[in-house]
């Protein structure tokens, strides 16, 4: 299996917005949801998913509960606020456009 | 043990506070425990299972401090979010509160404005004036030298002292002189017009010193005899008359018809007062000049060197004035030299006032003070009801102290912004006050002083509503209530506000004594008789340019010939002249010795000297008492005469008459002997304050002089006869120019300016601190009758009158009054002591005017008292007993 490659740094943060769009999560499923979703190519450090939680939490695009887990434990689940939402739609935009750029870059044929 | 899961006993952390730390712990050790579950369900061992979530994680201890980092952060910010918040509440709520009850509002506001507004402006006047240091280099080491004459004290040095001290005094950095001030003649700009100008040696501008604005100053070459001409320009001067041409150094002007080059413009720093358009040129001794030791002439100004104090280096300069003064005897100088700060010489004589205003508004600012205190203690009591609600319902202490503190800041800043503006006003007013005293016109707000004031303006609105806001969340909530909110205890605070309020009776008393003391010396100042008829009597200047009247005799037969031309003019009633009217200047200083005399006894007296042509006594309407006025007899040639003053012929021959008898200059080698023709009445000429100077006239053409000051007496108002007069003048000589016109009744009034603008100001500053203290009085009744309403209900259930209850009331007002002014008395005694150098006329202890303050203030608070004791007529005794 190919190695799993370390996600990207300014990726996280539309990562995690993205993710938790469909709905609460706490770390670890978050963790185990990226790279089940990537189908294995892409892994979290999770030493960075943490602090960039926080982060994201001070910056008030997330905002954390705690709550049980099915089974019974105390778990922090982090939730999209308003203003998370409108953050995810600027950075999505944003990595369309990047993304389309660099595309743009690989198909192109070398200056006669 | 692993130490990735919270220890247990964290959780009980959370039953008292939050705890960021233990919730990191907690999520970090669930997401490791979720991983080991992962891997165990996947077939590891637990040791491998756990080892794996480790590795997989990374360096658990760096995230978990990272991550404790960001919480605390978080919690910090929601902490400053939540107390700005409250803060916010509290601001609103205190808005709403202070809205609600506008009176009390408006009064505290409006006193403590006014507080910090007088005192603001006062003080920045007087900081201005006084205390700022001089802009000059080493200004702090820059004095003013004068030679003593016993009591007398001559500011003016001979020029041949000054020389000797420039080549020989060795501990001076930088010796300068100045010498008078005159009108000269400024041609080639339009019509001729007077400039004023000073002589000044090139050392002055080193001795006081300041980069020129454009240009340099003289050099020791420009200030020797017979030099090129040069100019300094006065900052003033260059911006209005030259428009601040930028290349005026160098440019050509005709001063006294003599073309004179300028070389720089002075900053402004060198002009303390108006008239600001002025011009320097070099002093430039006659040779001739620089021995004489007798005409005290220049102003001199020193530099002392580094280390060397005033009275060392005066006494230095003394002993290289010994021999000088062993050889010149008789120039009435007795070996003292006083070596003055500049900065006394400047504003000394205006010390006393400035101080005593600071200390007048100073005494506004404390009554000021008492009004808010009484103010926010009676607001305090009223609101113990809503206070112990609050409390009641659940408000913490702090959460009450600090919304009462919040409601007091607010109080204070409202109080401290219109206090801003107070001051601006009363600054631009203040500025506008007599010209006579030095730097006024450049005050600006001193911000140190603002923001003092402000300090104890808002410390005294905290601290007063503090006080009751920290008894008020101590107090025992359930007595309060059942009080219904009415203070038991209040007797202590009453008392407390009645002894707050006699103080300022007192103070008031002691302010309006001072002021009524000062306005009767105004009024005694002004029904001194001056000596002569100042009605209707005009006073213009004419100099003669030395170029063009090169003879001394030319000088006397132009001012007859001008004389003529002006007497000539319909309206004129008669016309003299003199070298120096009254009130405009002092004559020249000439000691006299009584023929027979010893020269060195006590029988020599310095007098005022002035040249005067033979209708100055009739022009003036000055009494001869004795002998005759002078007449054209008294020529150049003729033998010397001279008309002494009263005060003059006392001093030197008492009750003898002086008719007939001689007096000389007490000089041995150059003596100068006159006879005394006539007795003349005494002259203030000084100013109506002061003791009349003893005063010797000579014949005009005696004692001859370029310039002169013109005195006509109109028989029709004799401001509208100028152009006329001003032809008159040019039909003699179109060149000449008129300078300081002005009526004899105007310069009178410009003496007595500078008093009278102290009174008006201690005036404004008594009535003032009147007002503030009735209005305390006012306060004070109407608490007292609130709080008795229950008594005054059962007076009047009991059949007592109205006006029974009326004078009640008013009594109390009539006993603080009397209390106040009962304490005022011996302290106005006291403070008016301070007052008694800007006393004219009367004793610091007059009692009308003692007596008029005790009754202002008692009419006052009866005033004050009566609103209230209407008041408590009109209660109904039924709710009275009802509220019991």
């Amino acid at each position: 299996m190919a190695r799993a490659h370390d996600v990207l740094q300014g990726t996280l943060d539309l990562i995690v917005l993205k993710a938790l769009s469909w709905g609460p999560m706490h770390g670890f499923g978050l963790s185990r949801w990226i790279q089940h979703t990537t189908d294995d190519v892409l892994q979290v450090e999770e030493g960075s998913l943490y602090p960039a939680l926080y982060r994201m939490e001070n910056r008030g695009w997330i905002k954390a509960d705690w709550a049980l887990t099915e089974n019974g434990r105390r778990a922090k689940y982090y939730k999209l606020t308003a203003a998370g939402r409108r953050q995810l739609v600027a950075e999505s935009a944003s990595w369309d456009a990047v993304s389309g750029a660099i595309a743009k870059i690989m198909v192109a044929r070398r200056p006669a | 043990m692993s130490d990735d899961s919270a220890p247990a006993w964290r959780r009980y952390l959370r039953l008292t506070r939050d705890d960021s730390a233990g919730d990191v712990d907690e999520e970090l050790a669930f997401h490791i425990q979720s991983a080991v579950d992962e891997y165990l369900a996947s077939g590891m061992t637990l040791d491998a299972a756990r080892d794996a979530a480790r590795r997989r994680f990374g360096d658990v201890d760096r995230t978990r401090k990272t991550l404790y980092t960001l919480s605390h952060q978080r919690e910090r910010r929601m902490e400053r979010s939540e107390w700005l918040s409250t803060l916010k509440q509290d601001v609103v709520f205190g808005m709403r509160q202070l809205r609600k009850s506008p009176a009390f509002t408006i009064v505290a506001v409006l006193t403590l404005a006014l507080g910090i507004g007088a005192n603001s402006a006062i003080f920045s006047v007087v900081y201005n004036v006084l205390l700022k240091p001089l802009p000059y280099r080493n200004a702090d080491r820059v004095v003013r030298l004068s030679q003593a004459n016993g009591r007398d004290t001559m500011w003016s040095i001979p020029f041949g002292n000054y020389e000797a001290w420039r080549t020989q005094a060795r501990d001076l950095a930088a010796v300068g002189a100045t010498w008078g001030a005159r009108n000269l003649t400024l041609t080639g700009m339009g019509d001729p017009e007077p400039v004023l100008v000073i002589l000044a040696s090139a050392g002055y501008w080193k001795a006081v010193s300041l980069p020129p604005l454009v240009g340099r100053y003289f050099t020791e070459d420009e200030d020797r005899f017979g030099a090129e001409p040069v100019a300094v320009l006065s900052e003033a001067m260059w911006r209005t008359r030259f428009a601040a041409d930028p290349s005026i150094v160098g440019r050509i002007i005709t001063i006294s018809w003599r073309p004179t080059r300028i070389v720089g413009v002075a900053p402004a720093g060198y002009v303390m007062q108006p008239p600001r358009e002025l011009m320097w040129m070099p002093l430039a001794p006659e040779p001739a000049r620089l021995t004489d030791y007798k005409d005290h002439e220049l102003t001199v100004y020193a530099l002392l060197a580094p280390g060397v104090t005033a009275s060392s280096a005066a006494a230095h300069l003394a002993q290289i004035d010994k021999p000088l003064a062993e050889a010149n005897p008789h120039s009435g100088y007795d070996g003292r030299i006083l070596a003055e700060p500049l900065v006394d010489t400047i504003v000394g004589d205006q010390r006393t006032n400035l101080y005593t205003l600071l200390g007048a508004v100073g005494l506004v600012l404390l009554i000021a003070c008492g009004n808010i205190a009484n103010l926010l203690l009676a607001r305090a009591s009223v609101r113990r009801g809503e206070i112990a609600i609050r409390g009641a319902l659940g408000a913490s202490r702090e959460r009450i102290v600090r919304q009462l503190l919040v409601e007091s800041v607010l109080l204070a800043l409202c109080g401290a912004l219109l206090g801003l503006f107070v001051a601006y006003v009363g600054m631009r007013f203040l500025v506008t006050g007599p010209v006579d005293i030095p730097r006024l016109q450049d005050t600006t707000l001193n911000l140190p002083v603002l923001g003092f004031t402000l300090v104890v303006a808002v410390l005294c609105s905290v601290v007063f509503g503090l006080v009751p806001a920290l008894r008020a969340a101590r107090m025992d909530l359930q007595q309060t209530l059942r009080d219904g909110g009415r203070d038991a205890r209040g007797a202590v605070r009453e008392r407390l506000r009645a002894a707050l309020v006699i103080a300022e009776m007192c103070i008031a008393q002691v302010l309006l004594i001072g002021a009524g003391l000062l306005l009767r010396s105004s009024q005694m100042a002004q029904s001194v008789p001056p000596g002569f008829d100042t009605n209707n009597l005009l006073g213009v200047s004419v100099g003669l340019p030395s170029a063009r009247y090169k003879e001394s005799s030319t000088h006397q037969a132009t001012f007859e010939q001008l004389s003529q031309a002006i007497a000539s003019v319909p309206g004129v009633k008669t016309v003299a002249y003199a070298q120096v009217a009254p009130i405009y200047g002092r004559g020249w200083n000439w000691t006299a010795f009584r023929e027979g005399s010893d020269t060195h006894d006590a029988g020599a007296t310095t007098a005022d000297m002035r040249g005067v042509s033979s209708t100055y006594f009739s022009t003036l309407g000055m009494r001869l008492i004795r002998g005759r006025a002078f007449t054209s007899a008294d020529g150049a040639d003729a033998p010397p005469v001279a008309i002494v003053s009263r005060g003059l012929a006392i001093k030197l021959f008492g009750s003898e008459d002086v008719v007939g008898r001689r007096i000389s200059n007490g000089s041995a080698e150059k003596p100068q002997w006159k006879e005394i023709v006539g007795v003349a009445d005494d002259v203030h000429g000084n100013g109506l304050r002061e003791d009349p100077f003893p005063a010797l006239y000579m014949p005009f053409a005696q004692f001859s002089n370029p310039s002169t000051t013109f005195l006509i007496r109109g028989s029709v108002p004799v401001t509208t006869l100028l152009p006329q007069i001003r032809r008159a003048v040019a039909g003699v000589d179109p060149l000449l120019p008129l300078a300081r016109v002005r009526t004899f009744q105007e310069a009178i009034d410009r003496l007595q300016a500078v008093p009278r603008f102290n009174t008006w100001l201690l005036g404004l500053l008594g009535l003032t601190g009147l007002v503030l203290a009735v209005v305390g009085v006012y306060g004070v009744i109407s608490y007292f009758v609130t709080q008795r309403s229950h008594e005054i209900g059962v007076r009047l259930a009991l059949g007592a009158s109205g006006s029974a209850v009326r004078k009640l009331i008013v009594r109390q007002g009539l006993v603080l009054a009397g209390a106040g002014i009962a304490v005022g008395i011996p302290l106005a005694l006291v403070a008016t002591r301070l007052l008694q150098s800007m006393m004219f006329g009367i004793s610091a202890r007059d009692p009308l005017t003692y007596g008029a303050v005790a009754a202002i203030l008692g009419i006052v608070a009866v005033a004050a008292s009566y609103i209230p004791a209407r008041r408590a007529t009109r209660i109904d005794p039924l709710e009275a007993l009802r509220h019991s």
